[in-house]
């Protein structure tokens, strides 16, 4: 038993496949570091991915693992790419990520958001469009909103994304220089003037849960203007966006009728931000099937994901597509998970696993569960 | 046909009786079929380790089996890397109403909690005799666990003078394993109900390996009581 397991030790050191750069700044990736893994700050985790963004899976990974790591992959790359040959005056371009289920369209985007932090935007980031619109908890804080006739606010949902995005963009957030450009009046008694900082608007609607819908709103259009007027260059992420074309969500109101995600005014604010009628930002949506119920999952591709609506609302986008791993990436990983201790076995597994994984990184994740 | 083969049945047994005894002692592995199959009865259980078939080769026994007719491999007979005889008997034995998936997708989670739960625990360990000593393998763990919950005895119920005697005699080894898997699933299933079973059988296994916990207890609370009862061992044979 010792002995097999020294030979294992022996074997994988013996082994010159190199799974592991030691470039950690995404700006610096360049095609030679496809496959291979460079380990995220912790610190800088708990700032990015606190309140979402890593799916459950992968932060379950991270602990077994002790470390989070992401894989440099070529979509990524390529956005990056283009995000540096952008130019900033003409309207903002939008990239749409699309993908099998378990390809790492997520995974990607927090690659990307790695490098829109390192580069000094302002990020906006939906970690999961479905937690809002689809997952119904119990208790499930909605109520009709006060300034939008007819639509429905989620007032808890949107306090908590405010506390995420003033996680992210601590930086600029404390800077000040960010001002806002109109005085808004939420009650009597309440208002926020003009010139006053970004982050009053933000803590305004961490602490007046009530109002939090609509500081998203006045939110999304202040960083509009204040892109417009070149003072920040704007970085949005949007996690699960085909989930705001969805006819339907699984939201009721309180008198049983049915919620169109139309209606609800997270998803006005957002899909205005997702307009090209602004300059200096970057927009990366991602299309997941599983944002949508699985008698709708037939296709991950985006026509079929978006319906016409969501196609033709941003229909200048470049489609990026996340796809399964390459040899190289595959044994990479591979040889990642042996380090990990993750994966056991002779070397013949990894063949087998190749083959009944068909080489999509989460079905082989899962795989090597057990083994 | 089926009358023929009938009649040949019988004849067929006596001459293959010499060399299947020879195969019992090579094979370990053999497809148990629990009700009587459309098989006659000299079909050969399938050989479908890759291991088991070069032994075959070596030993030259390939030629004298190959015209003998051969039963089809079960779905979960496999020559994979990663399959493992104590592995699929152990999901037999979680599933329920035939649901092989279920129990199949249980012992993996299992499995994996297992892994994880080691896997901790060696990043936690300090030093290197201590990591040495831990077993990452959940399989190695599953072994060790059962080996560990095997009981040595068995206590049989005779009927001596209207009075039944607990008494306490050998067991097969088949039985001993049979009793140290359903002991664990028993340990198992003994849990809170909001308790997942991969997680208690993660435990369960933890504890049987490490030589402690509920199994173990029960198994060395038997041998006690064959131990107490050994005055009645005669009564096995008289």
């Amino acid at each position: 038993m010792l002995s097999r397991n020294i030979r294992f030790l022996a074997r994988r050191y013996s082994q010159a496949v190199t799974f592991r750069t030691t470039e950690c700044s995404p700006s610096q990736h360049n095609e030679n570091q496809i496959g291979l893994f460079y380990s995220l700050n912790n610190d800088l985790c708990k700032q990015l991915f606190a309140h979402g963004g890593l799916p459950k899976s992968y932060m379950k990974q991270t602990k077994t693992f002790t470390e989070t790591t992401l894989m440099v992959r070529l979509p990524a790359l390529e956005i990056m790419n283009c995000i540096k040959a952008t130019d900033f005056d003409k309207p903002a371009i939008r990239y749409l990520l699309y993908g099998e289920i378990g390809a790492g369209k997520s995974l990607t985007l927090a690659h990307l958001l790695h490098y829109a932090y390192e580069d000094g935007y302002l990020i906006v980031h939906v970690p999961w469009v479905s937690e809002w619109l689809r997952r119904v908890p119990r208790h499930k804080e909605m109520s009709n909103s006060q300034t939008h006739e007819g639509f429905v606010d989620l007032p808890l949902d949107a306090a908590a994304w405010l506390l995420h995005f003033k996680m992210q963009n601590q930086a600029h957030l404390k800077k000040g220089d960010l001002k806002i450009s109109k005085e808004y009046v939420w009650s009597k008694r309440e208002k926020t003037p003009q010139g006053a900082p970004l982050a009053e608007l933000v803590e305004h609607g961490i602490t007046r849960v009530k109002y939090s819908c609509d500081v998203v709103d006045a939110l999304v259009n202040e960083i509009k203007i204040l892109s417009n007027s070149k003072q920040c260059k704007t970085f949005v992420a949007i996690d699960g966006f085909n989930t705001f074309l969805y006819p339907l969500t699984r939201l009721r109101t309180p008198t049983k009728k049915k919620v169109a995600p139309e209606e609800v005014t997270l998803t006005t604010s957002f899909m205005e931000l997702t307009k090209n009628d602004w300059v200096n930002g970057v927009i990366v949506l991602t299309a997941d099937q599983l944002g949508v119920p699985p008698e709708h999952q037939e296709s991950h591709l985006p026509k079929y994901l978006l319906y016409k609506k969501g196609f033709e609302h941003i229909d200048p986008f470049v489609p990026v597509e996340v796809g399964r791993y390459s040899e190289r990436e595959f044994f990479s990983c591979a040889s990642y998970y042996r380090d990990r201790l993750w994966l056991r076995g002779p070397p013949e597994t990894e063949g087998e696993l190749k083959l009944a994984s068909a080489c999509n990184p989460y079905k082989f994740m899962e795989m090597c569960a057990p083994l | 046909m089926s009358n023929i083969a009938h009649k040949i049945g019988p004849l067929a047994k006596c001459v293959l009786q010499n060399s299947r005894l020879n195969l019992w002692s090579t094979l370990t592995q053999y497809r148990f079929y629990p009700r009587p199959t459309s098989f006659p009865d000299y079909f050969q259980n399938p050989i479908f380790r890759k291991e088991d078939q070069a032994k075959l080769i070596e030993n030259n026994e390939l030629a004298r089996i190959a015209a003998v007719p051969v039963k089809p491999p079960a779905s979960y007979e496999t020559s994979s890397v990663y399959h493992d005889p104590l592995v699929s008997k152990l999901i037999n034995h979680v599933m329920k109403m035939g649901n092989k998936k279920l129990a199949r997708n249980l012992v993996e989670k299992s499995f994996e909690n297992i892994k994880r739960i080691q896997i901790e625990r060696y990043h936690l360990a300090s030093t290197p005799e201590e990591k040495a000593k831990i077993i990452l393998d959940p399989k190695d763990i599953l072994y060790k666990a059962i080996e560990n919950s095997k009981p040595l005895l068995q206590l049989l119920p005779i009927k001596r003078g209207g009075i039944t005697y607990q008494v306490p005699g050998p067991i097969t080894d088949k039985r001993s394993l049979f009793l140290a898997i359903k002991w664990l699933l028993e340990a198992t299933n003994d849990k809170e109900r909001t308790v997942h079973f991969p997680e208690q059988f993660a435990w369960e296994l933890l504890d049987a390996a490490n030589n402690t916990g509920k199994v173990v207890k029960r198994k060395q609370d038997l041998h006690r009581q064959c131990e107490a009862n050994r005055a009645y061992a005669h009564y096995r044979w008289q």
